[in-house]
């Protein structure tokens, strides 16, 4: 038996390939073209330029997360934080990406300009960008991938990014190798698509189908990039590894610090934790609320907390006669006292929204005149004026046509915070005459649920998370009324406006004072008791040194992490 | 027992048919939608319709269900629609690595599990039979996930971190960071190492049920004539035991291994979870809450072959340890 064992084990082992110097062997037959000379470049390129001597150069970084990086290095189709963060700082170059405080900074582009009438948009690659084949990334490169992303046949997540571009072969135009030049309609923020979009290799890619874009083992199997890492190996549910890349061009920061980088999948939290406290993972992206204190208990672990792009909220179905008043909506939000529900489920890692606009961004007005306390009184008598009086003298309000203000609240299984969000808004509403019920479904569900044309809900504890280039059409726009995400169903023509005016601003000046009346608007239309928006929780051991977090992301400056030569 | 085994198989196409189709309906008729669960503010509702027709969605149930029996009488189990690579490949990713994990717990537990039960019987009442009841008990009771979180808590976290003890285990993963850099004999080591926890955690339970089962079992062969005979013929005491009664007494074990398997595959979804192992159990527990159709139905599918098959493997495992079983 024992042999027997011995012999499977052999047998795993063998399966999984690998040499002496780590090479991995691919099955695929895309793959297996591509990644010996992938690997024979990545070996060429550390010869002829050793790392520079410095104690910084070496070691490996090993970051764990629940989830895999969905999608993988396929910047076309993928739409998944944790990947986009990969396509962006680790793997692939996006032309631009944002600094610190949010204004856009050269990267794959070396520089751009807009034409005078603002319909011209021109970059000036870098010219010292190679492929991690050996190929140079250049202008034909980014005009590709201009062509894919706006192209309906790839399935291009977010493709409002191009509403205001030109789309296919009008909208794009190769001026020299390494010059290109999009086409577009004057609008504020028309920067922010390149800061996210990776680019792909046109000699790769450029024979696939595009409907069979999503499917190419390029995602997932073998990604070729441009970026600081190039891929190794990736096992699904379980590593992708990627090894430095020593030709990335010295005007960037030249080759990342460490040899090696690691993310892991580990799909549950107390794992996670055990294996950043034994020292088995170097970054856990994350953690729990509850499991902070730990982490800032353990002397040789650091924890870090900063603002997210992700909040939560309770949508409110106006399509319902009990919540068609934008009064009653309000009311319900006074009702609640959101300060302390977020204080107790976030354990303070998060902060009261009063809208969609995270605090830290540009659009965000600090000023915001809203009624957004605790005060059960104004709620009472908000509803009091809206003719919700209790006729009965049963503890729930009616309204004249003996219609009671009895609402239910949903949320999805398995989500403990938002499930305390319903429960606690029970209580707190039944003190002013509103009954409610939580009623808990399974996550997909009630996404059909809220999505389908029913709309069979009145209340949904629901999360989003917005882009730098933040846009409420498609939730509060009355023209949308029908598409899934018009949960609220908003029908308020002033919101409609400034939505449109928000969308054509020419630049931030103009945006920011559009967005200041947005949002009064908005907190008066009520669409949504918003609750808060989370912040994002890492915890890191101490080993690893000079990480950047922040609302960018976890990965922003990977390429200057660096291991204390002491610890490794 | 040749023709015994081709009768069994073919007997096993139409319930596979059967299981096929129930596994359809299940699926494709719960409440959800693939394309729902990419929504997201980045995600422009349009694309979600196209993911939707891409995915084949929009046709009616029957008109999916003929095409999914079709492409699967070919071979072909369609694109997954989380990975998007063809279904089988992610299974032939994840499969071997539930299949490790389970023969090793399943011979882990079917090896200390015949031991003890064996030691058990021969001394009845002693001290060590009561002892070791009571932990099998212990065992047998516990539920596999907590045995697996309580073993990472000692063997990861307590014997690292507090005691330092100079033996650990790892608490996830099937390998180390660098197992690509290491020599066979290094990355054999690695696997073996990593196997421990997660082997333990889901060997344990069942090895407590095969001890009684044994225990029981040998004490009731035990009693009987031609061991007693044998006794009587002055034979060793290690002969009669292990020849004349053990022989006997595993008949009804062995029949275990046809229950324990299913047993087996629905406790490795706790255990993949829990230790990080890339299998199967967690890949169907994800593709179901993510409506990934084509992967769930593959994946029961091949489930369900694989519980036919190790039922049948009993049922001739039964005719080799008892000659008196003869299949026409």
């Amino acid at each position: 038996m024992k042999k027997l064992l011995a012999l499977a084990l052999a047998g795993a082992a063998a399966a999984c390939g690998g040499d002496d110097d780590g090479r991995v062997t691919f099955s695929d037959p895309f793959c297996a073209e591509v990644m010996p000379r992938v690997q024979d470049w990545v070996a060429q390129q550390h010869d002829a330029s050793p790392p520079p001597d410095d104690p910084r150069y070496g070691g490996t970084v090993v970051v764990a997360g629940i989830g895999e990086l969905a999608g993988g290095m396929n910047a076309a189709t993928s739409q998944s934080y944790e990947g986009r963060q990969h396509q962006e700082y680790v793997n692939l170059m996006p032309l631009v990406n944002y600094s610190a405080d949010l204004e856009v900074r050269p990267y794959l582009a070396e520089s751009w300009e807009v034409s005078d009438d603002g319909t011209e948009l021109t970059f000036h690659l870098r010219q010292d960008v190679t492929w991690h084949d050996g190929e140079r990334t250049d202008a034909h490169d980014v005009a590709f991938t201009y062509l894919t992303v706006t192209d309906p046949a790839t399935g291009f997540p977010n493709a409002a990014f191009w509403d205001r571009y030109v789309r296919g072969p009008e909208g794009v135009e190769v001026v020299d190798d390494f010059t290109v030049t999009v086409r577009l309609e004057p609008h504020s923020e028309f920067m922010d698509p390149w800061t996210t979009l990776g680019m792909l290799p046109e000699h790769l890619l450029g024979d696939v189908e595009r409907s069979e874009l999503a499917q190419h083992p390029f995602g997932t199997v073998c990604p070729v990039g441009n970026g600081p890492f190039v891929f190794r190996s990736h096992a699904p549910q379980e590593r992708w590894v990627f090894d430095a890349n020593p030709a990335f061009p010295e005007a960037l920061g030249g080759r990342p610090f460490v040899d090696r980088y690691v993310y892991r999948i580990i799909p549950e939290g107390t794992t996670l934790l055990t294996e950043l406290l034994t020292e088995n993972i170097d970054v856990y992206v994350m953690p729990a609320p509850d499991q902070a204190q730990r982490i800032i208990d353990t002397p040789h672990l650091e924890f870090r907390s900063f603002p997210s792009r992700n909040y939560v909220f309770v949508g409110w179905n106006a399509r319902r006669p009990q919540l068609s008043d934008s009064r009653v909506r309000r009311a319900l939000t006074m009702g609640t006292n959101r300060a302390e529900i977020v204080e107790a489920i976030l354990r303070g890692y998060g902060t009261v929204a009063n809208s969609g606009v995270p605090p830290f961004h540009w659009a965000y007005d600090p000023d915001l005149d809203v009624d957004g306390d605790y005060d059960p009184e104004a709620a009472a008598a908000l509803l009091e004026d809206a003719g919700w009086v209790d006729r009965d003298g049963d503890g729930v309000r009616e309204n004249a046509d003996g219609l009671p203000l009895s609402i239910s609240i949903k949320y999805n299984q398995g989500n403990q915070q938002r499930q305390s969000i319903a429960e606690i808004m029970q209580s707190q509403l039944a003190q002013i005459g509103v009954a409610v019920q939580p009623q808990v479904v399974e996550f997909t569900a009630l996404l059909q649920q809220i999505t389908a044309e029913q709309r069979d809900f009145d209340g949904v504890v629901m999360g989003w998370g917005v882009e730098f280039k933040l846009d409420d059409t498609d939730l509060f726009h009355s023209e949308r009324g029908d598409a899934p995400y018009a949960w609220a169903g908003t029908d308020n023509p002033e919101v409609d406006r400034l939505l449109e005016a928000i969308g054509a601003a020419a630049d931030r000046e103009e945006g920011m004072a559009l967005w200041a009346e947005y949002q009064q608007v908005i907190n008066e239309e009520h669409p949504y008791t918003y609750f808060y928006f989370s912040q994002r929780l890492s915890g890191v051991n101490s080993r690893v040194r000079d990480l950047e977090m922040d609302a960018r992301g976890e990965w922003v400056n990977i390429r200057e992490w660096y291991v204390d030569p002491a610890s490794r | 027992m040749i023709r015994y085994v081709a009768r069994r198989l073919i007997g096993a196409v139409p319930l596979l048919l059967g299981i096929a189709t129930l596994v359809f309906f299940v699926v494709n008729l719960a409440p959800g939608d693939p394309a729902l669960y990419m929504v997201s503010p980045g995600m422009s509702p349009e694309v979600i319709e196209q993911t939707r027709v891409a995915f084949g969605l929009d046709e009616p149930v029957h008109v999916r269900y003929a095409k999914w029996v079709g492409s699967v009488l070919t071979g072909d189990f369609g694109h997954s629609f989380t990975y998007r690579r063809p279904v089988l490949d992610v299974i032939m990713d994840f499969l071997p690595n539930t299949l490790l994990l389970s023969a090793c717990a399943l011979a882990l537990a079917f090896l200390v599990g015949i031991v003890l039960g064996t030691i058990q019987a021969v001394r009845q009442y002693s001290a060590l039979d009561s002892s070791l009841s009571v932990l099998m008990l212990f065992f047998y009771s516990m539920p596999s996930f907590w045995l697996a979180l309580m073993l990472i808590l000692l063997f990861s976290l307590m014997a690292q971190t507090v005691w330092g003890w100079p033996i650990s285990f790892p608490a996830s993963g099937m390998t180390s960071t660098g197992y690509e850099f290491m020599g066979p004999w290094d990355q054999l080591k690695d696997r073996a190492h990593h196997l421990v926890l997660p082997t333990l955690s889901l060997a344990l339970v069942l090895t407590a049920g095969i001890a009684r089962y044994t225990r029981g079992s040998m004490l009731e062969v035990i009693r009987q004539d031609f061991v007693r005979t044998a006794r009587a013929k002055g034979l060793p005491e290690r002969t009669v035991v292990f020849k004349h009664a053990l022989r006997n007494a595993l008949i009804p074990v062995v029949t275990l291994i046809g229950l324990y398997i299913p047993v087996l595959f629905s406790g490795t979804v706790f255990i993949e979870l829990i230790f990080a192992w890339p299998g199967m159990g967690r890949a169907i527990v994800e593709a179901i809450s993510q409506r990934d159709y084509p992967l769930v139905m593959a994946a029961s599918f091949f489930f369900a072959i694989m519980v036919i098959l190790a039922n049948l493997a009993a049922d001739v495992l039964y005719a080799v340890v008892d000659p008196r079983i003869r299949y026409e």
